[in-house]
């Protein structure tokens, strides 16, 4: 038994170590299934993305079952906002995460249970990067049917995951939801995230990620190569875009990798949770 | 490796708390040690299997796995625990298990087999040669982080405010407090330890015991270590209802467990026979009901406290010499039942010649 998994152990280690180095450059390089240019692939997402951003939200809840909208309260519940935080949500396009945190922080039942500076709630940021304008046009214009058009602690802005345009050392928390797949150079992301993040602040990635449990994982292979791209025609006439979809899923390193990739930049307590088995993991780290 | 984190054997050398140059909380320890080699104390099988029961039910839909990364990528070594639970204990673990595994550097996988014990939950930063270092790190900032929250206590209570205030005392970003594993207990759990280590301290540095009966003794230990809490008297019912909750009784029970023992030890008790499961019982009633009338004291200087924390000693210790009466009592009537009445009775007699003077009937 205890043989057993021994050998398991060294057995996984070693395919672990030698396609470690290999998936790591590939991931630059594949655009789901396919080998790409590296110099593409950006163009290549922002294409997909461009595309889908209209019917997003509704293609969520369709593929998840709704339970995308689980996945995102746990990420934030996890976060535990506060009020004259600095978040920055990367790849939050259409603001799911964003509102949440607001509705947290911004929570009357929250101001009446705890005693809440209000001055403090004033300085509350919560900004909202996205490479994709479309996107954030979507999300702009949520915010305007919630109210919070002009609202002063929502902040919009356009820009790279690999090349942010904020300061060191600014941000309490940086929360990165279904969007760290789609970046060209993840190590970057990464080391991006590290730099903006304050010390003790928060690194919260939600991402679909591997399923080893046996039975579970062909039902989810089924689902995701048969279903999902069917769907995507269906409801949003775009087959090849969730197709890359469902294959950069797997093309992404799983879940101790890219925990090993978050303990290089620089992150301590580096943890994570699968939810659904692992079709879902949320991936949690500090900068001390 | 230090194999004695705790040291909680019968034997009165044993029994207390050894300190290290470093500190060892008890929030920070898993109920997942690991196994040492040599024959396990019945103490730390109790707390064990105690703690064991009490954490192992959690079956959760979500799994936690937590990493540790020592000096070398490939030996990432996973251990799965149910959620909650084990987000809570992971905030702070232990050296000792960390310490196994970093003895053993290369890919031997015996480590594995320490995989079934806890391991830590840090990221190593650029590769450091001191694997050590950045695990330390983060539990002390948490100890820093919790030790600036306790002034902040008596005003905002045990609360994720008073620690968000403590971490921008240390200069450190409010977010950390997401991080922590049940985060206000965390705070009670930090606080119970620091009071048991200031309470060793005492101890050590020269407490003058000698001149007091057992009784005195234990009543000026307890009375010590309640002083502590006054500062905090007036968000202290808030602390133990935090206590209470069922997701912290288990760390609550061991940390008010190593307590009492902790006071045994300084009273001198040197016995191990069934007595000792009797004795640590009593005493934590006697803490425990003393520190739940200190609540509603007003009396000046917690009078009323003292003068009810003697009475109740000495109902312990009368409580005990009730016992003991019983047993021998009954001891005779076993050893009567197929003698004759005389000899019945001449048992009698010769039990009660044996006590000299106090009576318990």
């Amino acid at each position: 038994m205890a043989l057993r998994s021994v050998s398991r152990r060294i057995g996984s280690r070693i395919l672990n170590h030698r396609s470690f180095v290999a998936s790591l450059h590939s991931h630059a390089t594949s655009f789901g299934f396919q080998e790409i240019k590296e110099e593409d692939k950006s163009k290549l997402v922002g294409n997909v993305f461009t595309n889908v951003a209209s019917s997003y939200d509704i293609m969520n809840d369709v593929m998840s079952g709704g339970l995308h909208r689980l996945w995102k309260e746990r990420l934030v519940g996890k976060l535990s906002p506060f009020p004259g935080m600095k978040h920055l949500d990367v790849a939050g396009g259409t603001g799911d995460v964003a509102f949440r945190i607001y509705d947290a922080i911004y929570s009357v039942k929250r101001r009446a249970l705890q005693k809440v500076d209000e001055a403090s709630l004033e300085e509350t940021q919560i900004y909202v990067c996205d490479i994709n304008s479309n996107m954030l046009n979507v999300g702009k214009q949520r915010a305007a049917e919630r109210g919070l058009r002009d609202n002063k602690s929502l902040v919009w802005v356009e820009g790279d995951a690999e090349a942010l345009s904020f300061d060191d050392n600014s941000m309490d928390g940086y929360t990165i939801a279904f969007g760290i797949r789609n970046v060209t150079h993840i190590e970057k992301a990464l080391a991006e995230a590290y730099r903006v993040l304050k010390r003790g602040g928060r690194f919260l990635c939600l991402e679909l990620s591997h399923v080893e449990i046996p039975v579970f994982k062909n039902l989810y292979d089924l689902y995701s190569f048969q279903v999902i791209p069917n769907l995507g025609e269906l409801i949003a006439g775009d087959r090849e875009s969730y197709q890359y979809l469902v294959e950069s899923v797997r093309r992404f390193p799983p879940q101790e990798r890219f925990a090993a990739m978050i303990a290089d930049a620089g992150f301590e307590k580096v943890e994570y949770e699968n939810l659904v088995g692992g079709v879902v993991a949320i991936h949690s780290a500090i900068k001390l | 490796i230090n194999s004695s984190s705790v040291h909680l054997g019968k034997q009165s050398k044993r029994g207390r708390l050894r300190r290290r140059s470093s500190f060892h909380f008890s929030w920070q320890r898993s109920h997942l040690r690991v196994t040492k080699l040599k024959p396990l104390t019945l103490r730390r099988t109790m707390y064990r299997t105690a703690a064991k029961h009490l954490l192992g039910g959690g079956g959760a839909f979500t799994s936690t796995r937590l990493l540790r990364f020592p000096k070398l990528r490939s030996t990432i070594i996973p251990s799965s625990y149910t959620s909650g639970l084990c987000t809570s204990s992971m905030g702070g673990n232990t050296e000792s298990p960390m310490g196994n595994q970093s003895v053993n550097p290369n890919q031997s996988d015996h480590t594995a087999a320490s995989s079934s014990s806890s391991s830590t939950s840090t990221g190593e930063g650029p590769r450091r040669n001191e694997s050590r270092k950045p695990r330390a790190e983060f539990q002390e900032e948490q100890a820093r982080v919790l030790s600036a929250s306790l002034r902040h206590v008596p005003r905002l209570g045990w609360t994720e405010e008073a620690m968000m205030a403590g971490s921008r005392d240390v200069g450190v970003s409010p977010s950390i407090v997401g991080s922590f594993s049940r985060k206000e207990a965390a705070l009670v759990e930090f606080f119970m330890d620091e009071s048991l280590q200031l309470l060793m301290d005492r101890i050590d540095s020269g407490l003058d015991l000698q001149n007091l009966i057992p009784s005195a003794r234990i009543a000026k230990l307890i009375r010590i270590r309640l002083e502590m809490q006054i500062p905090y008297m007036s968000k202290w019912p808030q602390a133990l209802s935090i206590q209470a909750h069922p997701l912290n009784v288990a760390t609550s029970f061991k940390q008010r467990a190593m307590l009492v023992d902790e006071i045994w030890h300084a009273v001198g008790d040197g016995a191990s026979d069934l007595d000792w499961y009797v004795k640590r019982t009593i005493l934590g009633g006697v803490y425990s009901t003393t520190e739940i009338y200190m609540l509603t004291d007003d009396s000046l200087e917690h009078r009323d406290t003292w003068a009810f924390l003697d009475d109740r000693v000495k109902d312990a210790f009368d409580l005990k010499k009730s016992i003991q009466e019983a047993k021998y009592f009954a001891e005779d009537i076993g050893a009567g039942v197929g003698k004759s009445v005389q000899g019945l009775m001449n048992g009698v007699m010769q039990t009660m010649s044996r006590r000299s003077g106090g009576s318990a009937f």
